[in-house]
């Protein structure tokens, strides 16, 4: 077959582009073949993990044979569709939609989502600004999530994520028109709704309204992209068996210079296993890193109940006395080891590999075991 | 057919007297929809999410002109827990509000003032059908004739059966029927979309969700003919395939849906297995955005969809669906009755007869059952007469915007309006005389479009609010002596909100302020 200038086989679905001619994957949005092919279509409330709804209007193409501009996220790439984003058309519209994005929210938006939307399109800053006339959730004592209506665009991501990837339906967009905010029912705390904390909300905010409040420990309120100095590390989750890779946020001058975690970012959908999706435990409970409390060395409970510090050597030659003497007094069955899923697969195999080999008993069991 | 119980949430939070935390509590449980879901239907729609509410008074144009503003500050000093609302679809009868979820009509002071502080004590008459003309003639001079005697329910029903989809479908093409809720598409196109369609469960549904401003001629045809209204359902649904009838009334239309459910009761078995499901609103004008009724119906926020696809390929729950205005469906019948050719005929400069509603400065405000494209004049003229000097019309609904007095002789159809830059829309034709101010009515309108977007886009959703906080900026410095450029963004604003709204609402809500600054310049200080 031959292969036409750009590398496309003859035969293939393909459409144009901005003039560019480019193969098409089966089922893929207009939006989802610039992603993949490089060009910049700015879009707010979609997500490669939700429905694409259309709502934002920020990726809106022009379309040769159409009407009037069509969302590309809603738009199916199709053999010989012509769409042009660079028109004076889409420029215009652009411009002028992020400028009444922009006269709808405080003058800093966190969001670099939305940032960038704007300086694309050139949008002017200098419009009246309307005051806002969304409900916020002030008295919501849990300790993670914090809303700031003023700063929300009504994408509909955070509740999308909620029911679509978290599946509990937590939160929903509320109220009608230029009030719509996001809401649980009839504002209860997070806490009290079916909210597990995951932070997807958080993670999905195209301008930083759904945000993390500041640790509990220490820190000022860092919004999304607010602080360009962090450091991001690469990391696996050490709370469960599962595997999930997270974003460290490393403020490197913290700590005396040691670097100190200050929040965790997801890694962007797609990244297995977890799909830049993660769970309170990932996400928020951080603090233990620089908590005062962190043990440092192993420690041993003396006579009078207190602990005191030791040596692994110590440590361990102690654990091992006191499984071994349950052992000299009940037989060798009369210790049992219990691990469980939320270890790794490697962590159980050693577990095991310890009651049999090392102890002699067949008592080890596991929650997944069954 | 049976579907998941999320359709049952509006109604269910209606029967537990609206929004509250026990009311969400057992909706959720009973449905299995999630408690925030719940509460997020709840808070969409003005009927269910302020319980307390007891009195709802009309602030549309022609409620405005007869004294809304006096009701509502007799009502508020009586201690009656009161609000302004949207167009009631009660123009033709002056001052219109809603009591709990009954209308009354021709509400003044004097009626407040013997109500004292008993809202039940407001002695004013539930909507009876309004003024209607001409009457002088019958059924084979009008398409419906909303002053004629209701017809037995089947007999079309019967003769459709006999000509076979085709035929009627290509009678309805002839007939050149269009839609007459707002967007003037031709009907046939729907019938011949969904009977088409493979699809073993397919459903039509009926959008009595009339609150277009200055529009209350669907709410004559449910009160004086609801015959005509089952019996074109009937042979709809027949024709195309579907067994399941959803008629979506608004929820103030206490008085059409007691009319519909008698002529349900009282047409016996004569549709067969046809089922009509009736389904209250809950308050919200983008319901009556086919897309958004048809969220409604299912159980959710009335949010529009984007489009494509289109109801008659994907409709309610996903199934090829016909959606039809009462006035389009009402003229089905004759139709079937005495053909397509004769219903084109009785037009003039487009095919049929067509229902004008007329409100605002003139003798005799009703409904007026005509050819298409009279003129204003004419129209007025079946109508006793303009009230003072004609200033400026609405020639359909808020949403086609205003028409200077020089454009009383132009056709009032779907083409010529065109034309102009605007349309006719719903034909929910309001008349404004020299006494009012077209930058107070352009403001009006804004408030309306602005109370009564989804907010699901922010070309709309942002737009509505700006353009009327602009006009009132321009309206309190006007007079000021010195620089009043409030307006300077207007432009740009309306261009986005055309070019990037999802639906309708959002394309047409800057019409009212565009076409008054264009016509009336010098009221804008040009």
């Amino acid at each position: 077959m031959s292969n036409d200038n750009q590398g496309n086989e003859a035969g293939t679905p393909k459409l144009k582009l901005d003039g560019v001619q480019h193969a098409i994957q089966p089922g893929e949005s207009v939006l989802a073949l610039a992603k993949r092919t490089g060009t910049y279509i700015p879009s707010l409330c979609d997500d490669p993990r939700l429905d694409s709804v259309g709502a934002c209007r920020t990726c809106l193409v022009e379309v040769e044979g159409g009407g009037r501009l069509t969302p590309s996220c809603k738009l199916e790439a199709t053999d010989g569709l012509v769409v042009r984003t660079d028109t004076e058309r889409v420029g215009r519209h652009r411009k002028t939609l992020m400028a009444m994005y922009l006269a709808d929210l405080p003058d800093d938006v966190p969001g670099e989502e939305l940032q960038l939307a704007a300086q694309f399109a050139g949008a002017p800053t200098d419009w009246e600004k309307l005051e806002p006339d969304r409900a916020s959730r002030p008295g919501d004592t849990n300790p993670y999530i914090d809303f700031a209506a003023e700063l929300c665009i009504a994408c509909g991501r955070c509740t999308r994520y909620c029911d679509e990837v978290e599946g509990v339906s937590a939160i929903t967009l509320a109220d009608r028109g230029a009030k719509v905010t996001v809401s649980t029912d009839h504002a209860i705390s997070l806490l009290d709704s079916t909210c597990e904390l995951c932070g997807g909300c958080v993670d999905v905010c195209p301008t930083g309204a759904m945000r993390e409040k500041p640790p509990l420990s220490s820190a000022p309120m860092l919004a999304r992209g607010a602080a360009p100095k962090l450091d991001r590390v690469r990391t696996t989750c050490n709370y469960c068996g599962v595997g999930c890779q997270m974003d460290l946020r490393v403020d490197p001058a913290g700590n005396d210079g040691r670097g100190k975690v200050v929040r965790v970012d997801s890694p962007p959908p797609g990244t297995k296993p977890n799909d830049g999706n993660l769970c309170v435990k990932g996400r928020f409970a951080t603090e233990f890193i620089d908590h005062e409390d962190r043990l440092k060395q192993p420690m041993i409970r003396g006579i009078d109940g207190r602990f005191r510090g030791a040596s692994w050597d110590e440590a361990i030659k102690y654990a091992v006395a006191g499984l071994k003497g349950v052992q000299d007094r009940h037989g060798h069955d009369g210790l049992g080891f219990i691990s469980s899923s939320r270890c790794t697969g490697e962590e159980n195999y050693l577990v095991q590999k310890l009651a049999r080999a090392a102890f002699y008993t067949n008592n080890v069991h596991q929650c997944a075991a069954t | 057919m049976v579907h998941d119980r999320r359709a049952d949430v509006p109604h269910l939070l209606q029967e537990h007297g609206g929004l509250h935390p026990d009311a969400v509590r057992a909706v959720s449980r009973a449905t299995g929809v999630a408690q925030a879901e719940v509460y997020g239907v709840g808070s969409f729609f003005h009927l269910l999410n302020e319980p307390g509410v007891q009195l709802r008074v009309c602030t549309g144009l022609s409620c405005r002109l007869r004294g809304a503003d006096e009701v509502i500050e007799k009502a508020i000093a009586a201690g009656i827990q009161t609000r302004a609302c949207s167009c009631l679809a009660a123009c033709d009868l002056p001052v219109a509000v809603l009591r709990g979820r009954t209308m009354l009509h021709g509400v003044d002071g004097h009626a407040m003032d013997s109500a004292g502080t008993d809202v039940n004590g407001i002695a004013a008459p539930a909507v009876v059908p309004g003024h209607i003309g001409p009457t002088d003639r019958g059924e084979e001079d009008f398409g419906i004739g909303l002053h004629l005697p209701q017809q037995p329910a089947g007999a079309m029903l019967a003769r459709a059966q006999t000509m076979g989809p085709a035929a009627i479908i290509d009678e309805i093409k002839t007939s050149g029927l269009q839609g007459r809720g707002g967007a003037g598409f031709p009907a046939f196109f729907k019938w011949r979309a969904v009977n088409g369609n493979d699809s073993s469960v397919k459903y039509v549904v009926l959008n009595a969700d009339e609150g277009e401003p200055g529009t209350f001629k669907d709410r004559e045809v449910l009160l004086r003919r609801p015959d005509l209204v089952l019996e074109g359902l009937a042979i709809a649904a027949w024709t195309v395939g579907a067994q399941d009838i959803y008629c979506y009334l608004r929820g103030e239309f206490d008085g059409p849906k007691a009319a519909l459910q008698a002529a349900i009761a009282k047409a016996g078995d004569a549709y067969g297995d046809l089922t009509f499901h009736l389904h209250d609103g809950q308050g919200a004008y983008i319901c009556g955005e086919e897309t958004a009724l048809i969220e409604a119906l299912e159980g959710k926020q009335g949010k529009p969809r984007n489009k494509p696809p289109y109801p008659t390929d994907k409709g309610l729950w996903q199934k090829p669906t016909l959606v039809h205005n009462v006035e389009t469906i009402a003229c089905v019948p004759g139709i079937i009755r005495s053909g397509g050719q004769w219903f084109a005929d009785l037009g003039r400069t487009g095919p049929g007869s067509k229902l004008y509603a007329l409100s605002g400065h003139v003798a005799q405000p009703g409904t007026y059952e005509l050819p298409l494209g009279v003129s204003l004049d004419e129209l007025v003229a079946h109508a006793g007469g303009y009230i003072g000097e004609l200033k400026a019309f609405c020639p359909g609904g808020a949403s086609a915007g205003f028409l200077p007095a020089h454009e009383r002789t132009r056709p009032l159809d779907f083409k010529a309006l065109r034309e102009v830059d605007t349309f006719l829309g719903s034909a929910g034709v309001v008349v404004l005389n020299e006494s009012v101010d077209m930058a107070w009515a352009a403001r009006e309108l804004l408030a309306f479009f602005e109370a009564e977007t989804c907010g699901q886009c922010a070309p709309c959703r942002i737009g509505t609010r700006m353009l009327r906080v602009k006009a009132d900026q321009w309206l309190t410095a006007r007079g000021g002596g010195g620089e009043n450029d409030a307006l300077g963004l207007v432009d740009d604003i309306a261009w986005e909100m055309f070019e990037g709204s999802i639906c309708g609402l959002g394309h047409a809500a800057a019409a009212p302020l565009t076409s008054a600054m264009k016509y009336f310049p010098e009221e804008f200080g040009a």
